[in-house]
């Protein structure tokens, strides 16, 4: 089973692969350690400019950019008290009194080794968990197929939280969205409106870019945010291994926050900010110093840092055996791997191991590179980038996305499309709309009418076939527990809270 | 005459940012049904579908926005400087347009830094340099190591 595994390693340690690694989590140290800027966002902007590279190139840029953007993250809430991504709000309840006091270089320190740690075990849950499930996966039919697809929505609507019926028009807009074009089987013009543009339907990266690029540049450009941080001035900065013993307490923190962030991550909906949360009070509780929580504990970095890079690869278990990811980067990276002719779930593993599984040393790869680049370089280098003028930034990135939507096809339509879809992302957004089942809906909508469509045939349009085996029922069975699953928790809750107040 | 309190109150109820967005997706969604009813049945099952579910959706989602005006209570503003933000997306559009027009690098050159100077960055030399940097990078990665072709412009053509 793991034989590919080992098979791919030669492949990913070509020079031009671990060139793009580098690269990747430089650009991902930068990205994240600018406030506004997220992986989700320079990944989504990176996609495109992939289209010419080999699958291993693109896919380690993107591998690198994930990992060192949540690392990145940690470099502005630290030093500013300004999180980088959503993921590093927990690293500055102690990251940033270390820094007031002048121990700003050892938060940035902690938070480099823990996030390599959390990466590397990510890394490997990846690696071992998912060949399995892929075997299993592929037993599957169109029947049981669309089940997966159908399970994989609702999924990440019901346990994504907040509010549901938002949820499910983000879905049904990402479904329709990938009913735009010709049909897959009998060739109708769906919504094209005589567009020939359309006809092949509504290129994902079109989507993704308007949906997570053009967003948050207008929020970029709306508050004109300072960042010139005091702090970064005073880092106190020592070799990483001067300062790895004062470290050596943590491990039962960065063993347990590992954990809670791969299991996160597995899940679908759950992001970094909830592994990162979780970890942060789990290590709070078990410590014998709760009371020095919040006023400069290195452990508090520690254990948001390392729960929020282990959710990284992990994210990835579902994605790539099943094609549902379990957070917004993963649902990018599946978009990545379909421009290149991926399609994600069971096949993937068979029709294309040296490719999946070289995805998998990358993001280890990845993890490790971040100790050697975010350690060396994560001082005053990164300190001083978020003195960068927001304003040149976001007239920078509106020109990368534009270049990016062109090159697709080399048609301005794409581009007019993907700002109709920005306006729609921004509104979205604003109004709290998960941005995640739109992609989602996009992906696993046409794959899902594809094998409906294709099990109602050998059913000869009987809809039974779609109840004739133990697999599918499992799996409606499955789709109906997360659809109920979070309403019964929601009214026992409701019942013990009153049941406390009376 | 004055509007009295109830009746301002009575209109702004429908002028939520929820209930607006709800009505819109209402509207579009039975919109495109028109098409969709054209369709063969199997290739109009997944589309009706969605459609049917944005309208039951938009439904639920004006109902209770409504309920949550009924009860008095007041929506966050929606944006934080409504200017800059249609002043954003306007110049971002006006660029797309532009590039359509005359061109990739020329529009490149004027849009870059105009959007950085509007959103508050004003350091002429800053803005040449980076104007210069990008556009020597851009030139050099995509037009001459990637050979990728920009549109020249419209109006140059005709």
């Amino acid at each position: 089973m793991y034989t590919d595994l080992i098979q791919s390693l030669p492949n990913v340690i070509a020079w031009t692969n671990l060139a793009a690694l580098v690269i990747g989590v430089l650009a991902g140290i930068v990205v994240g350690a600018m406030p506004g800027l997220s992986a989700t966002m320079a990944i989504s902007v990176l996609v495109p400019f992939t289209f010419g590279l080999e699958p291993l190139v693109a896919l380690g840029l993107m591998a690198g950019i994930y990992n060192g953007a949540m690392y990145g993250g940690a470099i502005p809430a630290v030093l500013l008290r300004i999180p980088g991504t959503p993921a590093a709000v927990a690293t500055t309840f102690d990251g940033y009194p270390l820094a007031q006091r002048g121990e700003g270089g050892y938060a940035l320190q902690v938070a480099v080794v823990s996030s390599a740690i959390g990466g590397v075990a990510s890394a490997f849950a990846l690696m071992l968990l998912a060949p399995p499930l892929s075997r299993v996966t592929l037993l599957f039919g169109p029947a049981e197929v669309f089940w997966v697809a159908v399970f994989g929505l609702c999924s990440i609507i019901f346990l994504l939280g907040g509010n549901i019926v938002k949820g499910l028009i983000s879905a049904c807009f990402g479904v329709f969205v990938s009913v735009i074009g010709s049909d897959p089987i009998f060739g109708n013009d769906r919504f094209t409106f005589d567009q020939l543009e359309l006809l092949d339907g509504i290129h994902i990266v079109i989507l993704l870019v308007g949906l997570y690029a053009l967003p948050p540049v207008i929020d970029l450009l709306e508050s004109p945010l300072k960042t010139d941080g005091g702090a970064s001035e005073h880092l106190g900065t020592q070799p990483i291994w001067r300062t790895l013993p004062r470290m050596k307490g943590y491990w039962k923190t960065w063993l347990r926050s590992s954990l809670i962030g791969i299991w996160i991550g597995i899940l679908p909906g759950a992001g970094g900010s909830m592994a990162a949360f979780m970890s942060y009070n789990e290590a709070r509780r078990a410590s014998k110093n709760p009371e020095e929580w919040g006023k400069g504990e290195g452990e508090g970095v520690a254990a948001s840092e390392t729960a929020n890079n282990a959710d990284t690869a992990s994210a990835l278990i579902p994605a790539l055996t099943l094609g549902i990811p379990g957070t917004a980067v993963a649902a990018i990276m599946l978009g990545g791997l379909l421009i290149h002719g991926l399609q994600p779930g069971p096949m993937l593993f068979r029709n294309n191991p040296d490719i999946v599984f070289g995805f998998m040393w990358q993001f280890l790869f990845g993890a490790i590179l971040l100790v050697f680049l975010g350690g060396s370089l994560a001082t005053n280098s990164f300190a001083k980038l978020l003195k960068l003028p927001r304003p040149l930034l976001g007239s920078v990135i509106i020109i990368l996305m534009l270049i990016g939507v062109y090159s697709i096809h080399g048609r301005m339509f794409d581009v007019y499309l993907m700002l109709g879809f920005g306006a729609i992302g921004y509104v979205m957004d604003k109004l709290k709309f998960p941005l995640p089942p739109v992609v989602l809906g996009l992906i696993l909508g046409g794959f899902a009418e594809e094998n409906l469509r294709l099990a109602l045939r050998i059913g000869r349009g009987d809809w039974a076939v779609l109840f004739q085996n133990t697999t599918s029922l499992i799996l409606v069975a499955l789709t109906l527990a997360v659809i109920t699953g979070p309403m019964i928790k929601k009214r026992l809750l409701k019942a013990k809270a009153s049941n406390g107040k009376a | 005459m004055q509007p009295s309190k109830q009746q301002s109150s009575n209109r702004s109820r429908f002028l939520r940012a929820e209930t607006i967005t709800a009505l819109g997706i209402l509207i579009g969604a039975i919109g495109f049904l028109f098409p969709t009813s054209k369709l063969p049945a199997l290739p109009s099952l997944l589309p009706a579908a969605m459609l049917g579910g944005l309208i039951i959706l938009s439904i639920l989602m004006l109902l209770s926005d409504q309920r949550k005006a009924s009860t008095g209570a007041e929506q966050e503003p929606v944006l934080k400087a409504p200017r800059r933000v249609f002043g954003a997306f306007g110049l971002i559009v006006a660029y797309a347009i532009s590039v359509d027009l005359i061109g990739f690098y020329p529009s490149t050159a004027i849009s870059l830094p105009l959007v950085a100077y509007v959103f508050g960055y004003r350091s002429p030399v800053g803005l040449l340099i980076a104007t210069a940097i990008v556009l020597t990078a851009i030139y050099l990665i995509f037009g001459v190591a990637m050979s990728q072709e920009f549109p020249s412009g419209l109006l140059w053509s005709k």
